[in-house]
C-alpha cells in the first residue's frame, strides 16, 4: 500500500464537496461499524464461556450414561444386538432455528421428541429398569450434545463476522479516511494554487494595459505639437453632431 | 435313574462338572480383581485362576468387549464338551438348556428380517450355544411366516411357536412379546421334562425353574407399568410353573403398581425378604440384585446333592453370573468409575 496515494480527480469546487460529503460519510461508517464490533465482541465472550461450563457438564454426564450402559448390561445381558436391528427411524430429532444478533444470523439447534419409544419393551424380563435410567441419561446426554453443537456453530460464525467487521473498522480508519483527506488537501491546493495563477495574470494584464495606454498618450501629445506646428487648428477631440450644438456648416446661428 | 446306576452313564461328566464348578471365582479373587487399575491388572489376576492365559494371545490394549467374547468363548468349549459326551437323557437335558439361548437367536434373525438386514451378518452375533442347523438357511425366508413355515417349523422351537402364536401373529406382535410368550411356553415344557425323569434331579431343577418363572412373572409387571402392554397380554406372558400360580399370578395379572406387586409377594414366605428394603437409591440393593442373589443361593445348594442332572443347569447359570460379575468389574476399572464396583454378585 502507497501511502501517498488519493482519489484521483479533477480539483474543482464541486469535487471539494463532493469529497467532504464522503469523508462525513466515511466517518459514520466507521462509528456505526464499531459499534457493531463491541456488540459482537460481547457476545462471542458470552457463548465461550457457556461453552466452557456445557464442555466440562458434558463430560460427567457421558460418564454416568456409560456407567448407567455398564449397569444394564450386567442386569439383563448382550441387548446390544436387539436394539441395533430394530433400529428404523430417529426417535429424537433436530430442528434449526436462526437467532438475529447485531445483524449476524446466527443457527441454532433445538432437540425434539418424534414419535413414540419403540423399545418400550426391551429388557421386559430383565433388567427393564436399568434400561429406563439408560434411555434417560443418554437422552440427556443427546439433548446437551445438540445445545453444544449450536453453541460451537454461533461461535463459529461470530468469529468469522467478527474477524470481517474489524477488518472493515481498519480498512476505513487507516486507508479510506487518510485518502479522503488527502485527495481534500490536494484539491484545496490546487484550487488555491489557481486563484493565485488568477491573481497574478489579472495583475499583469493591468500592467500591460497601462503600459499601453501611457504609450498612446504619449503618441497623441507629440502629434498634437507636430501638427500646431503646422498650423493645423486641432480640436481637442473629434466633432459628434448629436453632442456638440455647434455645426460648421450653419452660417447663420 | 437312581444313585445306584447314574455312575455308568453320567459319573464322568458330573465329576467335570464338579471339576469346573471347583474352578470358579473365590471371594478373595474377587478382593483382588476390585482392586485392579487397570485392565491389564485384570487379566494378570485372571492367570493365576482357573482361566489361565485366556487373554494371553490378544493385543493391547485390552478392551471389556475383547475380556467378555473370551469369557462367553471359554463356558462355550466347557459346555459343549459335556454336551458331546453325554447320553439321554442327560443330551436331551443338555438340549432344553441351550433352547433358551435358541430363542434369543430366533428373535434376533427375525428382527434382521423383518427389517432387510442381511442375514449373514447376523449369524455372527448369535449367540453359540443356541445356534441350529437350520440356521444358514433362514435367508431363503423374507418375512417372519415364511421364516415360519420354511425353517423354524423344523427346529425343536417349533411347538412353542405352535402354541402360543400364529402365523399372522409373527409379523404384528411386538418382538419381545413373541420371545417372552416363547420362553414362557419354554419354561413350562422343561418343567414338565424335568418331572419325567424323576428322582433328584426333579427336586432340584423344579424348584430351580418355579423360582425363575415366578421371578420372570414378578419382573414382567414390574416393567410394563406405564408401556402399552395391557394387562390381558401381560396375564399371557406368566409362566404357570412357578409358586405363584394360579392365585398370585391372578392378583399380579390386576396390579397397577409396585405397591400391589409388593402385597402379591408378601403372601409367599420365599419372596417377601426379596422385596423388603429392595428400592432404587443409591446405596440399595435393586429388585433385580436380590433376584440374582437368590438364584446363585438356589444353584449352590443344588450341588449339595449327588447323582442328579441340576448340577449341569447350575453350573451354567453360576458360570454366566462370574461373566456378568467379571465384566461389571472390568467396566469398572475401565472407566474409573469404583463407586459401585462392589455391586457384583459374590457366589462363594
Amino acid at each position: 500500500m502507497s501511502g501517498k496515494d488519493k482519489i484521483s480527480v479533477f480539483p474543482s469546487r464541486m469535487a471539494l464537496t463532493i469529497m467532504k460529503a464522503r469523508l462525513k460519510g466515511a466517518q459514520k461508517g466507521h462509528s456505526l461499524l464499531k459499534k457493531k464490533s463491541d456488540a459482537l465482541t460481547l457476545r462471542f465472550r458470552q457463548i465461550l464461556k457457556k461453552i466452557v461450563d456445557t464442555k466440562v457438564l458434558m463430560g460427567d454426564i457421558m460418564k454416568d450414561a456409560a456407567f448407567s450402559l455398564a449397569e444394564a448390561k450386567f442386569t439383563s445381558g448382550d441387548f446390544s444386538h436387539t436394539v441395533l436391528q430394530n433400529v428404523n427411524k430417529a426417535q429424537i430429532k433436530v430442528r434449526s432455528k436462526k437467532d438475529n444478533v447485531a445483524g449476524v444470523q446466527l443457527p441454532v439447534f433445538e432437540s425434539y421428541r418424534d414419535g413414540s419409544d419403540s423399545y418400550e419393551l426391551t429388557g421386559l424380563a430383565r433388567g427393564g429398569q436399568q434400561i429406563y435410567r439408560l434411555k434417560e441419561n443418554y437422552f440427556k446426554a443427546v439433548e446437551l450434545l445438540v445445545e453444544l453443537a449450536s453453541l460451537q456453530t454461533s461461535f463459529i460464525t461470530l468469529d468469522e463476522v467478527i474477524k470481517i467487521t474489524n477488518r472493515r473498522v481498519n480498512a476505513i480508519e487507516h486507508v479510506i479516511i487518510p485518502r479522503i483527506e488527502r485527495t481534500l488537501q490536494y484539491i484545496t491546493t490546487e484550487l488555491d494554487e489557481r486563484e493565485r495563477e488568477e491573481f497574478f495574470r489579472l495583475k499583469k494584464i493591468q500592467e500591460k494595459k497601462k503600459k499601453i495606454k501611457a504609450e498612446t498618450e504619449a503618441l497623441i501629445a507629440r502629434r498634437k505639437i507636430e501638427l500646431a506646428a503646422q498650423g493645423v487648428r486641432t480640436q481637442e477631440h473629434a466633432s459628434n453632431i448629436l453632442d456638440d450644438n455647434e455645426d460648421e456648416d450653419l452660417l447663420f446661428d | 435313574m437312581n444313585s445306584v446306576n447314574f455312575n455308568i452313564n453320567f459319573g464322568y461328566l458330573e465329576g467335570l462338572c464338579r471339576g469346573f464348578k471347583g474352578g470358579i471365582l473365590k471371594q478373595t479373587d474377587y478382593i483382588n480383581l476390585v482392586q485392579c487399575e487397570i485392565l491389564e491388572d485384570l487379566k494378570l489376576h485372571l492367570q493365576s485362576t482357573d482361566y489361565g492365559s485366556f487373554l494371553a494371545n490378544e493385543p493391547s490394549p485390552l478392551s471389556v468387549s475383547v475380556i467378555d467374547d473370551k469369557l462367553k468363548e471359554k463356558l462355550v468349549i466347557e459346555f459343549q464338551h459335556m454336551r458331546i459326551h453325554s447320553v439321554e437323557p442327560l443330551s436331551t437335558f443338555l438340549d432344553f438348556i441351550t433352547y433358551g439361548y435358541m430363542i434369543d437367536n430366533i428373535i434376533l434373525l427375525i428382527t434382521g428380517t423383518l427389517h432387510q438386514r442381511d442375514i449373514r451378518e447376523l449369524i455372527p452375533k448369535c449367540h453359540p450355544l443356541g445356534s441350529f442347523e437350520q440356521m444358514e438357511a433362514i435367508h431363503i425366508a423374507n418375512t417372519p411366516a415364511e421364516l415360519y413355515n420354511a425353517v423354524l417349523v423344523d427346529t425343536p422351537l417349533a411347538p412353542y411357536f405352535m402354541d402360543c402364536i400364529s402365523e399372522q401373529d409373527l409379523d404384528e406382535m411386538n418382538i419381545e412379546i413373541i420371545r417372552n410368550t416363547l420362553y414362557k411356553a419354554y419354561l413350562e415344557d422343561f418343567y414338565k421334562f424335568c418331572s419325567t425323569i424323576g428322582g433328584s434331579t426333579t427336586e432340584v431343577m423344579c424348584e430351580a425353574l418355579a423360582f425363575e418363572a415366578d421371578r420372570r412373572a414378578f419382573i414382567i409387571t414390574i416393567n410394563s407399568f406405564g408401556t402399552e402392554l395391557t394387562k390381558d397380554d401381560r396375564a399371557k406372558l406368566y409362566p404357570r410353573c412357578g409358586k405363584l400360580h394360579p392365585d398370585g399370578l391372578a392378583k399380579l395379572a390386576q396390579a397397577d403398581e409396585y405397591e400391589q406387586v409388593k402385597v402379591v409377594a408378601d403372601y409367599y414366605g420365599e419372596y417377601k425378604p426379596l422385596f423388603d428394603g429392595a428400592g432404587t437409591g443409591p446405596g440399595e440393593k435393586t429388585l433385580e440384585d436380590r433376584f440374582f442373589e437368590k438364584e446363585v443361593k438356589i444353584m449352590m445348594s443344588a450341588f449339595m446333592q449327588q447323582f442328579h442332572f441340576g448340577v449341569f443347569y447350575a453350573y451354567l447359570k453360576l458360570k454366566e453370573q462370574e461373566c456378568r460379575n467379571i465384566i461389571w468389574i472390568s467396566e469398572c476399572v475401565a472407566q474409573k468409575h469404583k463407586a459401585k464396583i462392589d455391586s457384583y454378585i459374590p457366589i462363594f
